[in-house]
């Protein structure tokens, strides 16, 4: 039994066949990209919109480490601070270091010098002192 | 003329009688392997730029006229379908109504007996028994092991052996 001679083709076929592939090419010519084309076309505005989004990401790297802090941010950071590194009441004094201050709050003291300042005189100040029980 | 375009021309004139003989052992028409080796062509046409030489020219054109093929037996497995018949059957007919079926009753057998191969058993047969491609070309095409492809080629020479009632391979591997 034959492998191949059991099948045929008709007279002439495979040259007729091989013109007709011949002619894929010229039935199917190859789209060339010309500068008409809608990626040229569209080319300029996204160069545009990639330059200004470079722009805003480089700047927004660039100054955002430089940026001064909003002040209840700072404050914030502050407080952490002074509460991290002397939990008992240390304060930051400005170009002195750390000490410790003490609040002792307003004493009858601080208030009668006030007032003595403030104009108010002895007689009115024993007076006041009798009233309220001092 | 383009060097693509030179290039296609030979490939053209080497591979088109082959590739014609391939489909036609698998689609079992003269008709059918007409149109589908146009196709195949307009392919390896539209595809031939990007082709970069890293499989080798043939490897690469029977890839593209392989699947192909494929995918023209599944299309046409659900035509079969939607005419209330089966792949088989329709293979069959189309053998025996072929004007250019030349063979005796025993290779219209054979060829009925091929066709009702499952397609890639069908494909490996065709490749191995009237091709006769070396295994490792076909493990190229076909992206398969050598390894399987003996198994599957030996699996159909079994059903075709069972359903011509001899042996046709003797000698064969």
């Amino acid at each position: 039994m034959s492998k191949r001679n059991d099948i045929s083709t008709p007279e002439g076929y495979f040259d007729a066949l091989q013109q007709r592939l011949g002619e894929i090419p010229a039935r199917n010519p190859r789209k060339k990209v010309s500068p008409s084309g809608a990626f040229y076309r569209l080319a300029p505005y996204a160069a545009i919109a990639a330059s200004f989004l470079a722009i805003v990401m480089i700047g927004s790297a660039v100054l955002r480490p430089t940026a001064v802090p909003a002040e209840d941010d700072t404050w914030t950071y502050v407080s952490y601070l002074a509460d991290a590194l002397d939990p008992d009441g240390a304060a930051l004094v400005d170009g002195a270091g750390w000490e410790v201050e003490e609040d002792e709050g307003l004493t009858p003291d601080d208030i009668v010098n006030y007032l003595l300042a403030d104009g108010i005189s002895v007689e009115h100040l024993n007076y006041l002192s009798y009233e309220e029980g001092y | 003329m383009d060097g693509v375009e030179r290039r296609f021309n030979e490939i053209v004139k080497e591979y088109s009688e082959r590739v014609y003989w391939h489909v036609r052992r698998l689609v079992n028409n003269h008709e059918d392997a007409d149109d589908l080796v146009q196709d195949i062509f307009l392919k390896i046409w539209t595809a031939l730029p990007s082709f970069r030489g890293e499989a080798q020219l043939f490897t690469w054109i029977w890839r593209i006229a392989t699947n192909e093929t494929l995918n023209w037996l599944r299309r046409e497995r659900v035509r079969a379908s939607l005419r209330f018949t089966t792949i088989d059957a329709e293979m069959e007919r189309r053998i025996d109504d072929d004007p250019f079926f030349d063979g005796d009753a025993a290779d219209r057998a054979l060829s009925k007996a091929v066709a009702r191969l499952p397609e890639k058993q069908r494909q490996v047969f065709v490749l191995r028994y009237y091709d006769e491609m070396p295994y490792e070309e076909m493990s190229a095409i076909l992206g398969t092991s050598t390894g399987a492809l003996k198994a599957s080629y030996h699996i159909a020479q079994e059903k075709v052996r069972a359903a011509l009632g001899h042996d046709l391979f003797s000698g064969s591997d």
